[in-house]
């Protein structure tokens, strides 16, 4: 008998495993996109390798932007976008966290700020872009700034309200029954309860703010990632908007595999399966929708008693 | 040795046409090492008279005193759903409710949680417990503040009867060992004479309007004729004041 044999566990052929389909998936698309240039025959639609090959140039430092006295390197861009999605972040996360607790305490202040958290939701951001853009004009971090909060400030309000207003009344009952004292109650019971809505809040202020802030930068700045792309869309050059594109999705997906992932699976170990954290874990990249915040998940420690 | 005394106690709940009176002026005198059932049907205040003892809610009149060996004490609560921390791991949840985080808490929370049968157990998290077992912990929990006092809100109806029955006995072990005064809630009668030295029956409207002593010795094994005997006469009770009904 070979050791193979004897080995008993049933393997899995590699092509039939997840794993050989998501690595599947981006060759195929670079197959895809080799056949539609080859067929298109169009100057203008570009193949991947040189879209690579731009990349790599900006990376480099080989190619430069053209833009007065401006930032003109990807560095530059990168950095400057990054700080404005920071600061519109925090801001959104502030404010927002004091709306929402505010509107979940109080039925007369959600009453008040209901239908226009709803408003500033309905509205695209490429309003917002505009908008801006014509109010603060072109120079300087405004416009992407506040593109940035308006994006993402719903999504926090929301979910820090549901938050507050699916706080486990028993488990505060049972705490007050045992006689623990209210800060030891606010640390073991509150917080925690409302972490997977905070978390949920975060994610969201982070992605869609991102989005918003890139569509004002396209529209309604003179610097900034949202800017490249738009110079090179000005300058018919399919390579720079695509590969400032990828650069803008690579950025995406490094936050959720660096920080957003490791995060939430140390702070909802206690949950049974990971899977089942819904909302809280894969959305970085999807497209939002209300409902999407709406599903955070309840949480409460058991079944209110009789 | 506790003791609890209720005077004129009364609750109702909302005004106007929303009005419940979930308590009416119960009168009550609990002392000693006792194993008290309360029994009743669903709505007449059990819940709430053990709320209001608990400090979890306000009387809307009348007085509440519980004296105890040691005046800072307090008493342990057990709840129909166990009630735990999802967030924290077994031995935190015990540890929660400890007036001191020492090792001395420590070591008795992990007694405890030995006599539940759950000694390596307390690094999980209740979600990876089953429901008998985060009962377990929530009994465990009550237990490990040693106190005078325990209240218990039909902490085994939510279990299968196999269960719950084990449950019984272990409970009743430690009732025996440790010598508590125990409020305990059901509205299984063959749960309270099983287990009870004295049956309170509540009726709707929040009335207490029996007092039943069971005089009869421990173990009691329900398949026993003086366990059935004392079973039927509560139920003729329950017949008398028109309780089966509702
Ligand atoms: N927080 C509350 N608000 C309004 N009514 C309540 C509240 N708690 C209990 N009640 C009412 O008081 C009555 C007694 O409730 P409860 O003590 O839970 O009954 P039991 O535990 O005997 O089933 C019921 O009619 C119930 O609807
Ligand atoms: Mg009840």
């Amino acid at each position: 008998m070979t050791a193979a044999a004897m080995d008993s566990r049933p393997r899995v052929p590699f092509y039939r495993r997840p794993v050989a389909a998501r690595i599947l998936m981006p060759i195929a698309v670079i197959v895809v996109w080799y056949l539609v240039y080859w067929t298109l025959g169009s100057r203008i639609f570009e193949p991947p390798h040189r879209v690579f090959e731009f990349m790599w140039n900006e990376l480099t430092l080989e190619t430069r932007l053209r833009n007065g006295k401006g930032p003109s390197n990807l560095y530059q861009m990168f950095g400057l976008t990054v700080v404005r999605l920071f600061a519109g972040f925090a801001i959104a996360m502030v404010v927002g966290t004091v709306i929402g607790l505010a509107m979940g305490l109080s039925k007369s202040v959600n009453a008040f700020f209901h239908d226009w958290v709803m408003a500033v939701l309905a509205m695209p951001a490429l309003v917002w872009a505009l908008f801006l853009g014509l109010v603060f004009g072109p120079q300087g971090n405004q416009a992407p700034i506040y593109a940035c909060i308006l994006a993402g400030i719903p999504f926090v309000i929301i979910n820090v309200r549901e938050g507050v207003r699916n706080t486990p009344k028993e488990l505060f009952d049972m705490a007050r029954a045992f006689g623990v004292p209210q800060n030891k109650i606010t640390r073991n019971v509150l917080l925690p309860s409302l972490m997977p809505f905070l978390f949920a809040a975060v994610r969201y202020a982070f992605s869609v703010g991102w989005k918003g802030l890139v569509i004002a930068e396209v529209f309604a700045s003179d610097s900034g990632m949202g800017w490249a792309i738009k110079f090179w869309y000005d300058a018919h050059q399919t390579r720079g908007v695509i590969g400032y594109a990828l650069f803008f999705v690579a950025f995406a997906l490094a936050l959720e595999k660096l920080l957003f992932e490791p995060l939430a699976e140390k702070a909802f170990k206690w949950r049974p399966r990971v899977g089942d954290v819904g909302v809280v874990e894969e959305q970085f990249l999807l497209d939002q929708t209300v409902e999407g915040a709406l599903e955070v998940e309840q949480f409460t420690g058991g079944e209110s008693d009789g | 040795m506790a003791e609890i005394k209720v005077k004129n106690l009364h609750k109702e709940f909302g005004v106007g046409d929303d009005r419940v009176v979930a308590l009416e002026n119960v009168n009550l005198d609990i002392e000693g090492h006792v194993f008290v059932s309360i029994v009743g049907p669903s709505g007449c205040g059990k819940s709430t008279l053990l709320n209001i003892l608990s400090g979890i809610e306000t009387a809307s009149s009348g007085t509440v005193d519980i004296t105890q060996d040691s005046h800072d004490a307090n008493p342990g609560y057990v709840f129909q759903a166990a009630r735990l921390l999802p967030w924290r791991s077994v031995m935190e949840n015990l540890m929660f409710v400890q007036k001191e985080r020492d090792d001395e808490a420590r070591a008795r929370c992990q007694r405890y949680l030995d006599m539940v049968q759950l000694g390596d157990k307390g690094d999980k998290f209740p979600g990876e417990l089953s429901g008998g077992m985060q009962q377990r912990v929530g009994i465990a929990r009550a237990f490990s503040i040693e106190p005078d006092v325990l209240f218990m809100d039909e902490p085994f109806s939510h279990l299968d009867a196999i269960t719950a029955r084990s449950l019984r006995r272990e409970l009743h072990e430690m009732w025996k060992q440790t010598k508590k005064t125990v409020l305990f809630v059901t509205h299984d009668v063959g749960e309270a004479v099983e287990l009870s030295n004295r049956i309170l029956v509540f009726a709707k409207g929040g009335k207490l309007e029996d007092d039943i002593t069971v005089d009869l010795p421990f173990p009691r094994d329900p398949s026993d004729d003086a366990v059935a005997v004392a079973k039927a006469q509560v139920l003729r009770k329950f017949e008398e004041l028109d309780l089966l009904a509702t």
